[in-house]
């Protein structure tokens, strides 16, 4: 199953003004999409009788116009951006990893696994253990697509789906045995779970500090994905290896004919992916739930492709669709409450703003793609073959705004 | 050991062998003709929760009792799978749509909307619908059911659709190896650029490619809620999308293979459902019998055991054509 549509934007190569452009078009795009949903949803509302702006605005009102809606929606956003984050880490690299669903059960595995053997440590010491063990089991599930990638060619995208299934099992066989809860209250039916976690090695609410309900579960997590958001985009603009992971995305026969070692970038990529993904789910379990449940919240992993996809890839993009994304989420609670609407018609939304978001980026790529040609074409001895059908026609995407930019500089520049 | 606990095992592996097998048999056609499609545990859903309805719907509400109510129950899901995998179309094909991403998307939007539509099918019940709907009768089939040693149950009270699902190998073989629109649909996955200079359509194949894919993966997933469980669950396809993919890529894409790798996944399915106590299998844990089908994809995606060789141009966009 070969990817090679797969390519990230090529942004860092092209010139200032191209760059700009770049960004007014997914900018363009994301309001479009958003545009094309918000409609849709109109749309279905008016079918159940109800109006638009009034639903809408009731979305608005249990998100972002009280402290609560806030701590709820930052709390939705965490763990959605260190997923996201880990999806945009090996797309920057040309790889996709749709694993981080199996990478982080794994490493709510092994957290789970350092709170009840090491419960004995004090309490900050405790967490930091926990969380460091959380990305290790990320980084370990992570580390075999990698691995495999480089050594045997085999696909990411096959092998990470065949791991997600993998850690499914893994995590019921360890919930089931090795870590089955022991202090269950006699006589009660409890659900399938590990033991409650040290009250030290739990991470507290923070939101009360704000004004927030500690039903939210807003914690210092939040802050750690802003963290971990910056760290990323240093990571992939200010650091060699970042640079060296975007020339093998964007091409990998140009990155190997400069001195860089492909294999080695891929597997660093896969490892830095999987403890961001190791993260995803100790908002979960450490600040929430306290313990491993069988009723784990789940689909975690593939909400942040989408996540990623909203944010295209850019750190600080990835904040803002998260959060986006925690919005509209919040709203089941506001239509459950404030409407006759199902609270489903959330999800419905958010289905239709993913599936146009993909669809206008790419046209707007596809765009952007075949002006850059036609510059392309400008400078050098392209004229005649670059065309002046703007939608790309027939040659579209396959030349790439790195491509056109190559050529440019063949062209005469 | 006695022999009725591996016939029994067996029965349920025939069941789950319909299932893989069928939605194999979509994701065949989807890659076959190009596009890659791991959207198919998301067609699946689609496929059980408009599947659970329509059994109801035609046998209940409009009457038409059993069978024709319980058959159109599983088109209709054929169809609406369908209907719901021209999404994966229009983005991969049309607009050119990476083919992992409309998948994953796929996979997203479909929990959502299954969701939504069982509140809407089954009166604001948005998990699950009312146990016991109306399902096709069962039936023995003939000699086999009848073998000695406990071997007879095996064969015996399995719903028509298994039959259906194993003799499908021979129509699908025969379209993709004999009919010239078979030829040509696998071309496309080969060659494109080859094929589109022989006049034909690349875009036109590759649709009735995605399409066919959601059809036969509606069709099993109506299968599953239907005729299996007997009502709809939100969940209950529990990665069987992806253990149909991964029959799918050990087979090579080949129909005759994937029914082999189709029913034993099937088996491993079912071992842990029956066969907990044999010697051996009681010492492992169920949750690693359950890894099995994974593990063994990997194994062979990894090139440690044969070779796997996807169709040629296969999760490439084409841009030839594009947009009719």
């Amino acid at each position: 199953m070969a990817t090679e549509g797969l390519a990230p934007p090529v942004s860092a190569m092209r010139s200032r003004p191209a760059w700009l452009e770049g960004l007014v078009g997914q900018l363009l795009a994301l309001l479009a999409s958003l545009g094309i949903a918000l409609l849709a949803g109109s749309l279905l509302i008016i079918a159940y009788g109800e109006s638009p702006v009034a639903v809408y605005s009731s979305i608005l009102q249990y998100s972002v116009e009280s402290a609560d809606g806030i701590g709820y929606v930052l709390a939705i956003a965490t763990p959605l951006i260190f997923s996201a984050l880990a999806v945009a880490v090996c797309f920057k690299g040309g790889m996709f990893n749709i694993g981080v669903e199996g990478q982080y059960l794994v490493a709510m595995v092994t957290a789970a696994w350092a709170e009840i053997e090491l419960g004995f440590l004090p309490g900050p010491i405790l967490v930091v253990v926990v969380l460091i063990a959380a990305m290790l089991g990320g980084m370990i599930w992570a580390a075999i697509p990698g691995i495999l990638k480089v050594k045997t060619g085999a696909h990411e995208v096959v092998t990470t789906i065949m791991l997600n299934g993998i850690a499914v099992s893994l995590l019921a066989w360890a919930i089931n045995f090795p870590l089955k809860f022991s202090n269950a209250p006699p006589g009660q039916n409890v659900d399938l779970r590990t033991d409650q976690f040290p009250e030290g090695g739990l991470i507290g609410d923070i939101g009360h500090y704000f004004g927030v309900t500690p039903g939210a579960h807003l914690s210092w997590l939040f802050f750690l994905a802003i963290g971990a958001a910056v760290l990323v985009w240093f990571l992939i603009r200010r650091t060699r290896l970042g640079y060296e992971a975007r020339a093998v995305g964007s091409s990998p026969g140009s990155a190997k004919a400069g001195g860089v070692s492909i294999g080695s970038i891929q597997i660093r990529l896969f490892l830095i992916s999987g403890a961001l993904a190791g993260l995803v789910g100790m908002q979960q379990i450490l600040a929430d739930r306290g313990h491993l449940p069988q009723n784990y919240v789940v689909a975690l992993g593939f909400t942040g492709i989408a996540v990623a996809f909203l944010g295209q890839n850019n750190p600080i993009g990835i904040v803002f669709a998260a959060i986006l994304w925690g919005i509209l989420s919040r709203g089941e609670v506001a239509l459950q409450i404030e409407s006759e609407v199902p609270r489903e018609f959330i999800i419905i939304l958010q289905g239709i703003l993913i599936l146009s978001v993909v669809i206008t980026y790419q046209i707007a790529k596809r765009r952007l793609a075949a002006r850059q040609l036609q510059r392309a074409g400008a400078a050098g001895e392209l004229e005649d073959s670059a065309g002046s059908d703007e939608d790309a026609g027939p040659r579209g995407p396959e030349i790439t705004g790195r491509e056109a930019f190559e050529r440019a500089g063949e062209g005469g520049v | 050991m006695p022999f009725t606990d591996i016939a029994v095992a067996l029965q349920i592996s025939f069941t789950y062998f319909t299932i893989l097998y069928l939605t194999g048999l979509g994701g065949l056609f989807s890659e076959r003709s190009g596009i890659v499609n791991i959207g198919l545990e998301g067609l699946m859903i689609i496929g059980t929760v408009t599947g659970a309805f329509g059994a109801r719907f035609f046998t209940d509400t409009i009457d038409l009792g059993t069978p024709w109510g319980p058959i159109l129950g599983l088109l209709f899901g054929a169809l609406c799978g369908a209907i719901f995998a021209s999404i994966h179309a229009v983005a991969t094909i049309t607009f050119r749509v990476d083919h992992i991403v409309s998948g994953v998307v796929i996979n997203l939007v479909a929990v959502g909307l299954a969701r939504f539509l069982s509140y809407a099918f089954f009166n604001g019940q948005a998990t699950q619908s009312d146990p016991g709907g109306p399902h096709l009768a069962r039936l023995d089939i003939p000699f086999l059911s009848s073998l000695p040693g406990g071997l007879d149950r095996a064969f015996q009270s399995l719903s028509p659709m298994v039959l259906v699902a194993a003799f499908m190998v021979v129509p699908v073989w025969y379209a993709l190896n004999r009919l010239r629109w078979g030829l040509r649909l696998r071309s496309c996955g080969e060659n494109p650029e080859a094929t589109r200079s022989l006049g034909v359509s690349v875009p036109l194949y590759r649709y009735q490619g995605v399409l066919l894919s959601g059809a036969f993966a509606g069709l099993s997933g109506a299968f599953l809620a239907a005729e299996v469980i007997g009502n709809w669950r939100e969940g209950q396809t529990l990665g069987l999308g992806f253990i149909a993919l991964a029959a799918l890529i050990l087979s090579n894409w080949n129909p005759i293979r994937l029914m082999f790798f189709a029913w034993l996944f099937g088996f491993a399915v079912a071992i842990p459902l029956r066969l907990n106590d044999a010697p051996v299998i009681s010492a492992l844990p169920p949750q690693f019998i359950r890894m099995i089908p994974y593990i063994v994809t990997i194994v062979a995606i990894a090139g440690f055991v044969g070779r796997v060789r996807p169709p040629a141009a296969a999760g490439k966009a084409y841009e030839g054509g594009g947009g009719t």
